[in-house]
């Protein structure tokens, strides 16, 4: 069996596969932070809702008493005009709030689709760095420039493939920038 | 007699926030957790209006739509959608599949209640 003999551009092609590995492996890594953070993020903010909304419903309800025993007692003992005025005005000052904070207590709903997208983009990423990597579906030649340049544009064109997929198959669906009330379309 | 709402969401804080909007505003209200589970408690008992999310998993907010168009008791029950949606495009598919409105969220109670109020009375 023939051998072939070491050519000029191999140590070079040695050099751009350890490159490449490192870029990989040190890639992968902080993605895999990342995701780590994100996913945790999730969770806190899945428990901190739950405990905001028990929280709200039960001052809510406690108010709601509040209001209804402070209505029976001025009924009771004949109360001076303005101090039933200024239970009215507290209990519609207290609607206004209630409203703001039913609207603003939406919010986990879109940051948990938001994070759920940067999740799916970061596993397409990390896949990115597993085809530059060594252990790659497409692994690297160690000789012959022309092998190492067809498999990097190999690699570039399934980088590309797989940035087209993640862009049809993670739509973004909230486009939302503010916590303001959104628009109501009655067909 | 109280009119009932189907509220159909994956998000629990959001079913949570529709059921005590609605119910504040004098509705009765039966959550389910996305398009499959509204299906199922839409054909144990037929409500006065439905009100779903588009992205779900499972069954999205379109499909459980046409399924509810499709069956008899649900021809003329208002759907609304109400979702982070808020694309043109979205929206005529949401109005083909037989939506009678759609809301973006995050919701206001009292916009919501006065839209309900519209719809069913």
């Amino acid at each position: 069996m023939l051998s072939r003999e070491p050519q000029p551009g191999d140590m070079m092609n040695a050099q751009v596969i350890r490159l490449l590995s490192g870029v990989s492996v040190h890639g992968d890594q902080h993605l895999a932070e990342v995701e780590r953070d994100l996913v945790q993020m999730d969770l806190l903010l899945s428990e901190a809702i739950k405990k905001l909304c028990a929280s709200f419903l039960a001052i809510h309800r406690a108010v709601d008493l509040q209001q209804e025993t402070l209505k029976g007692i001025l009924s009771a003992e004949q109360p001076a005009p303005d101090q039933a005025a200024r239970l009215e005005a507290l209990r519609e000052e207290i609607g206004q709030h209630v409203g703001a904070a039913v609207t603003g207590l939406q919010f986990q709903d879109m940051t948990s689709q938001l994070i759920g997208r940067m999740v799916q983009h970061l596993a397409g990423l990390r896949d990115v760095f597993g085809e530059l990597g060594t252990n790659g579906s497409t692994a690297l030649p160690e000789s012959g420039s022309v092998e190492m340049l067809d498999r990097l544009n190999h690699i570039s064109d399934r980088v590309g493939a797989r940035c087209s997929e993640l862009a049809g198959a993670v739509r973004s669906t909230v486009n939302q920038r503010h916590m303001e009330s959104g628009d109501i379309e009655l067909f | 007699m109280t009119k009932t709402i189907l509220a159909v969401d994956d998000s629990g804080s959001l079913r949570q926030m529709l059921s005590f909007s609605l119910k504040a505003a004098g509705y009765g209200v039966i959550e389910a957790v996305d398009g499959e589970d509204g299906l199922n408690k839409a054909r144990q008992q037929t409500v006065d209006l439905v009100l779903t999310d588009q992205n779900m998993p499972g069954m999205d907010g379109l499909s459980l739509i046409r399924a509810l168009r499709a069956m008899k008791n649900y021809k003329t029950v208002p759907i609304l959608m109400l979702t982070t949606e808020s694309g043109d495009d979205m929206k005529a598919m949401g109005r083909a599949a037989g939506a009678n409105g759609w809301l973006v969220k995050p919701f206001d109670p009292a916009r919501l209640a006065e839209v309900v109020k519209k719809l069913i009375g």
